[in-house]
């Protein structure tokens, strides 16, 4: 049965009088509006993915270099000579030239060395900000050490609580467990 | 418009090209003026986006959309004061000189349709174009427009009925 509501000769006609489409550019504006809503949480998202990428390459390119790092303390040579870069950790800084040369030292001057006060200073490691985020794991850990030689035992044991929690597997040098340990 | 509001920026693009013609249409058609009726079509997808929170999968999208449309319409119509509007010139353009007979009735009776919806009472034109363009039942219609069903359907076809008298005069 026909519907009542409708007529084919009227709707025939009236598509007749054209079937005109909203400008392109209208179109254009009106996607990008749909799109910058979305981008509200797909940009936090990606960056906080990228942020998660880039800590994690650090990380390994890090305790890559710490383990380098404790090969070489080992080493008598190193040990009379710890001012001087490694060849290893030289090397390494040119395969990963990403890294600048503070924190390509950083990791040698924790585990190698620890009576250089003056260089650990120049490493840039900011001592009693316990709000301020460590930049690498070994920045984290100089920074605790400093925390125990400054006598602020419980900001130290928080921060280092809060270090375990967020990096159960980072194994610690014994020289550096000796710094950062409870007394 | 489900997978758009949980953030697949492709699903609202879909929707987009399915009801952009006809939502178009049913502006210009219903406010005659091109410029106006960009505006008024740009200002109903934004309220959509922004809207999307609260769009519930109990409702069909499209009759959501004209909810939507009818609304932005209606606050149009106050602003301007229920006065009536004069048909434009895009609609019936100049005709050719050596336009043939044949031809040129058919561009006068295309006029007088177009004359006769533009003449409409706006709720009778509202349910002829929500139901040309949008597809959407009667019931649909009285949903959208905030009115019974039974009020719809006279709208559709006291506006019918117009524009067959429209047509037999030509």
């Amino acid at each position: 049965m026909a519907d009542p509501d409708r007529d084919a000769r009227v709707s025939e006609r009236y598509r007749a009088l054209g079937r005109e489409q909203p400008p392109p550019e209208l179109d254009a504006a009106i996607l990008a509006a749909s799109r910058r809503r979305h981008s509200r949480w797909v940009v936090p998202v990606s960056i906080a993915a990228v942020v998660v990428l880039a800590v994690g390459v650090t990380l390994r390119v890090q305790i890559e270099e710490r383990k380098d790092a404790e090969d070489i303390a080992l080493s008598p040579r190193v040990m009379q000579a710890p001012a001087s870069p490694p060849a290893a950790l030289e090397s390494r800084a040119q395969a990963a030239p990403q890294l600048g040369a503070r924190e390509r030292e950083a990791p040698a001057e924790a585990s190698v060395d620890r009576a250089e006060p003056a260089d650990r200073a120049s490493a840039g490691v900011a001592v009693g900000k316990v709000s301020a985020p460590p930049q690498t794991p070994e920045q984290w850990l100089e920074r605790i050490a400093k925390l125990r030689d400054a006598g602020e035992v419980r900001e130290a044991d928080e921060s280092l609580a809060e270090f375990k929690r967020r990096y159960p597997d980072y194994r610690i040098s014994e020289a550096l467990r000796a710094r950062i340990a409870p007394r | 418009m489900l997978a758009y509001r949980q953030g697949d920026a492709g699903a609202f693009e879909t929707l987009y090209a399915r009801h952009k013609g006809s939502l178009y249409r049913f502006v210009l058609r219903s406010v005659r003026e091109h410029g106006l009726a960009e505006e008024l079509y740009q200002e109903i997808w934004m309220r959509v986006i922004e809207a999307r929170g609260r769009y519930t999968v109990q409702a069909r999208f499209t009759t959501w959309l004209y909810t939507i449309a009818h609304n932005r319409l209606a606050d149009h119509w106050r602003k301007r004061g229920l006065q009536l509007v004069e048909l434009e010139d895009h609609d019936a353009p100049a005709p050719p000189a050596d336009e043939p007979e044949s031809r040129a009735q058919g561009r006068q009776s295309l006029q007088r349709f177009a004359a006769a919806l533009a003449a409409l009472p706006e709720a009778q034109r509202e349910a002829f174009l929500l139901h040309e363009e949008s597809g959407l039942s009667v019931a649909d219609i009285a949903a959208a427009t905030g009115v019974g069903e039974q009020a719809a359907k006279s709208r559709v076809r006291y506006a019918l009925a117009k524009l067959r008298e429209a047509m037999a005069d030509g």
